[in-house]
């Protein structure tokens, strides 16, 4: 266990030092979501319609942009290599990595996107709901995303091979995301929606790290 | 299941002989096939009384799309037994079936436009089988760009099918994600056996030309993965022999 958290801490000095890395997933995120109202249309109405797909769309935009430092670095100056060397188990390695990844990338968005709701005009309860969907579709997204930059590393030029790969993998959870915050707007019945999300998330807490692991260990030989 | 097959067949001078006898049998009567059903479909089949002439045009777009889903799984199930037996010829099965399966998608894609251009009024609607089909296609191209990127043939192999695996998980998940839209498309015809909403005499050479496209397939698939065994072991003995 200790090793896990040594993994955590390290991966927390890294990101402080890099931290405009962190920072421009947020400020993407931010922008999109501001540049909606002033290009389009700002009457109250129209931005509680499109609340759910721009907070999905930014969100998923923000999670490509950052995802490309997500392994490259280690990758090159010989960390992942040393954590597969370690006796402890690679699979449990890799799911620290990608969590803290999504402490760091992931967590901030969370926070930003309850004030992103507020100036969309969502209101009480809904603002949390909205908070609960960017929690569960990052986390399943930060997954898939730990899947796809693990699979490109040796590519020189990843950027649109990801987006193809990553793209038709994510949509299920755009789709879920988005239609629970919309359903949570007009009254209606969350849990579907919700449920699925959760599912989704288990599913590729489960599935993720194994595959991820695997395609570490491909792209290392 | 009986895994001598897989270990008698996984030995590529085996699959070689075994791919070469199989494919023109398959060609030719898959041909055979295919003009029997066009012939059928076009001239002998009567005219749809809403439709009129154009939905001659499902004896294409139907099969098509038939194997657009099932050259993913058979795509997909190489891409298992590739990873799982480290089976090189597994794997040219998979990277073969992969720009047929594209192929096969964007010609469903567009005959399916062609289509609904005078019926619907739009060629293209946000309908929950068009777009799943659409992102069939991109699971492809991500399949076939990803294994062109990469240089080094083993890692290409092995991280392209683990792409495809992943895709073979999710493509039930993004089809009934999608499905959560209303649906334009009209509901299929002729997976309901006991009572088919199509007549006879416009069923049949939908039917032969389903066949016929399978029987096709399974010949250009038999032609591109031995081509690729004999790149793939081009050193070894039993290719020079040939």
């Amino acid at each position: 266990m200790a090793a896990y958290f040594q993994l955590f801490f390290r991966e927390t000095k890294v990101a402080i030092k890099r931290w405009t890395d962190v920072l421009t997933g947020i400020i993407l995120f931010f922008l999109i979501a501001i540049l909606f109202p002033l290009i389009s249309d700002s009457n109250k109405d129209f931005l509680l319609s499109i609340v759910g797909p721009i907070m999905m769309f930014s969100a998923f935009f923000a999670s490509l942009l950052s995802m490309q430092n997500m392994f490259k670095p280690d990758f090159q100056n010989g960390t992942i290599e040393q954590l597969m060397l370690s006796k402890k188990s690679f699979v449990g390695l890799v799911f620290t990595k990608t969590f803290s990844f999504w402490v760091f990338t992931s967590l901030p968005l969370i926070v930003v996107s309850g004030f992103i709701a507020s100036i969309y005009f969502v209101t009480g309860k809904d603002i949390l709901i909205v908070q609960l969907t960017m929690f569960l579709s990052t986390l399943t997204m930060v997954n898939i995303n730990a899947f796809t930059a693990a699979i490109t590393l040796g590519i020189r030029y990843p950027g649109a091979l990801m987006t193809l790969i990553i793209t038709p993998i994510t949509l299920p959870i755009l789709i879920f995301g988005s239609k629970a915050i919309e359903n949570s707007i007009l009254g209606l019945d969350i849990s579907g929606p919700l449920y699925f999300l959760t599912g989704m998330m288990m599913l590729s807490l489960f599935i993720g790290p194994w595959i991820t692991a695997s395609a570490l260990k491909i792209s290392m030989d | 299941m009986n895994l001598k097959a897989i270990y008698k067949y996984g030995s590529p001078p085996n699959f070689y002989r075994f791919v070469t006898k199989v494919e023109p049998w398959c060609l030719y009567f898959g041909l055979l096939l295919i003009l029997i059903g066009s012939a059928g479909g076009l001239f002998m089949a009567p005219e749809d009384y809403q439709m009129g002439d154009a939905f001659r045009i499902i004896y294409f777009h139907v099969p098509s799309a038939y194997l657009s889903m099932s050259a993913y799984a058979t795509m997909g199930f190489a891409s298992i037994i590739g990873i799982v037996w480290r089976s090189n010829v597994a794997f040219s099965v998979a990277k073969s079936v992969a720009p047929f399966g594209a192929l096969m998608t964007a010609t469903a894609l567009v005959t399916g436009m062609l289509w609904g251009k005078p019926m619907w009024g739009t060629a293209w609607v946000w309908d929950a089988r068009l777009t799943s089909e659409f992102i069939l296609l991109l699971l492809y191209l991500g399949y076939i760009t990803l294994h062109a990127s990469i240089k080094e043939q083993k890692r290409a192999d092995r991280a392209a099918s683990l792409v495809a695996i992943l895709g073979i998980i999710n493509l039930p998940i993004i089809h009934y994600s999608v499905v959560w839209w209303n649906t334009l498309h009209q509901a299929s015809t002729i997976s309901k056996l006991d009572s088919p909403s199509i007549v006879g005499e416009m069923l049949w050479p939908l039917l032969v030309m389903i066949f016929g496209y399978m029987f096709f397939f399974v010949a250009v698939i038999c032609r591109a993965s031995s081509a690729e065994v004999l790149v793939r072991e081009k050193r070894s003995n039993w290719v020079k022999e040939i």
